[in-house]
């Protein structure tokens, strides 16, 4: 079986290849020339290079995630705030699970069992756009959440732009680690 | 199908569970996980017998710790249980594999040049992905022994599931499947076993883990006695996200004398040790959703 893997080589954690948003990417490069290159401890290091692999990148996203969902369905429940606070992150997580389900389903359906997490992604951060752009446009506490989920995004497109111009760099860099 | 058999797909052993899991790892995007694993984690400390069972284990692991302390960390066991499950079918499903440590790595490249050993491991951190990755990347032939799944349509669906690379014997037939193992570690082969809790019906030997009298499958120590090969303590700890250290400890050898009920003990003994260790140390790894001291019942 052939895995793609970094073997021996703790730098290797901050591969860009091994995150998904490219601000973590650009971050991940950042530190990459910094990292040490031998292994110390422990005796032996195999990394996988999978653009999911970051532990950090993807808490601080579902974090992310559930705070503006929740925010948005605090700021629509008819309760007082610190009620509709604490309804609001149970209800969040199920408010995410729909979709999930609802998209999984659909596409099983249509194109066959097997790995949608690209398309439900897609889907998901579609959904979540049209959310923000709506609650952006109110006049509830909740727009500062969706204001910063567009600041968010803005930042991401920029570090995306600083990525594409450091390609060369990047891949000289991934290529020197990665075996 | 009667109402009692569409009903059992829903219990907690039940074949949906495995199911609803395949799907979420072959839909959920990566950056929503971390709510759904801990949405679930919750879900399943509704689950009265598995929390009681986790929380009167750490009662013994953590003397004289508070009943609700006992009942975070046991949302922590069912945390971690529910990354590692998932961790699993990623693999099974998509090839895609976490980060490994190791730690006593000449144990276990001894372990691999030999010809044939055992590798005792306990239900913990994620002894499945470890043993299936290990048998891809092995140049051994590995056969894992596990009991098989209590829900008929549960063990049909993890069967039809299985990949081809790592053969899983399971532990019903204990006359053939002695032979059999006896047989793959002839050949050069290692066999992977469980020693830290008996299922079912197989033999079981002595022991005792933090103080307590227990027992542990006797089937490991007999196979090593027989096939004179050493039994490697090895764990499969879960550090954090797609992330595992794999732990090897000095193997322990079996010595014939005349009295087979004191090798026998020596080898237990220096097996409790080792699990006594790691268990104290992951206490949120160990995944033993039952009462493990029987006699603690009330």
């Amino acid at each position: 079986m052939m895995l793609n893997v970094a073997i021996d080589r703790p730098d290797a954690r901050w591969l860009p290849s091994r995150h998904r948003f490219a601000v973590a990417r650009l971050i991940g490069y950042t530190r990459l020339g910094r990292a040490r290159s031998a292994v110390e401890r422990p005796e032996h290091l195999i990394l996988s290079i999978d653009r999911d692999q970051t532990a950090g990148e993807m808490h601080l996203a579902a974090f992310w995630v559930i705070a503006t969902v929740a925010c948005y369905i605090a700021a629509s429940l008819p309760f007082a705030l610190p009620l509709s606070i604490v309804l609001s992150v149970p209800l969040a997580a199920i408010a995410i699970h729909l979709p999930v389900v609802l998209a999984g389903l659909t596409l099983r359906a249509l194109t066959g069992d097997g790995d949608h997490i690209k398309l439900v992604s897609v889907m998901m951060m579609t959904l979540l756009l049209i959310a923000s752009s709506y609650v952006a446009t109110t006049r509830s506490w909740a727009r500062y959440a969706a204001w910063l989920f567009f600041a968010i995004l803005l930042l991401n497109g920029v570090a995306a732009i600083i990525l594409w111009l450091l390609r060369g760099a990047i891949q000289e860099a991934e290529e020197r680690c990665a075996r | 199908m009667t109402r009692s058999v569409w009903w059992r797909r829903f219990f907690v052993r039940g074949v949906f569970w495995r199911q609803l899991l395949r799907f979420a790892v072959l839909n959920v995007p990566p950056w929503i996980e971390p709510i759904v694993m801990a949405f679930w984690s919750t879900f399943f400390l509704v689950w009265g017998p598995g929390r009681r069972g986790v929380m009167r284990n750490l009662k013994v692991i953590k003397p004289g710790s508070l009943a609700i302390t006992n009942v975070f960390r046991c949302y922590r066991v069912f945390w971690n249980y529910a990354w590692t499950i998932a961790d699993n079918v990623r693999f099974k499903e998509l090839r895609t594999i976490p980060d490994w440590e190791f730690t006593g790595r000449e144990y276990f490249e001894e372990m691999q040049t030999r010809q044939g050993a055992i590798l005792l491991t306990a239900h913990m951190g994620s002894y499945d992905l470890g043993a299936h990755l290990f048998s891809e990347t092995s140049t051994r032939r590995i056969v894992m022994v596990r009991a098989p799944e209590a829900d008929p349509q549960t063990r049909e669906y993890e069967e039809h599931h299985s990949t081809d690379s790592l053969r899983i014997a399971f532990n019903t037939r204990a006359t053939e499947l002695a032979l059999d193992l006896l047989e793959t570690i002839r050949e050069g082969g290692i066999v992977a076993i469980q020693g830290d809790r008996v299922t079912g019906s197989i033999s079981s030997l002595p022991a005792r883990l933090f103080g307590k009298p227990t027992t542990v499958p006797a089937g490991p120590f007999a196979l090593a006695l027989a096939a004179r090969v050493p039994i490697y303590p090895v764990f499969v700890v879960r550090l954090g996200r797609r992330r595992y250290r794999l732990m090897t400890s000095r193997p322990i050898e079996i010595t014939r004398s005349r009295n087979r009920d004191d090798d026998f003990a020596r080898a237990i003994e220096q097996w409790m040790a080792e699990l006594e260790r790691v268990v104290q140390e992951c206490w949120f790894q160990w995944f033993t959703f039952e009462p493990y001291w029987q006699e603690q019942a009330p």
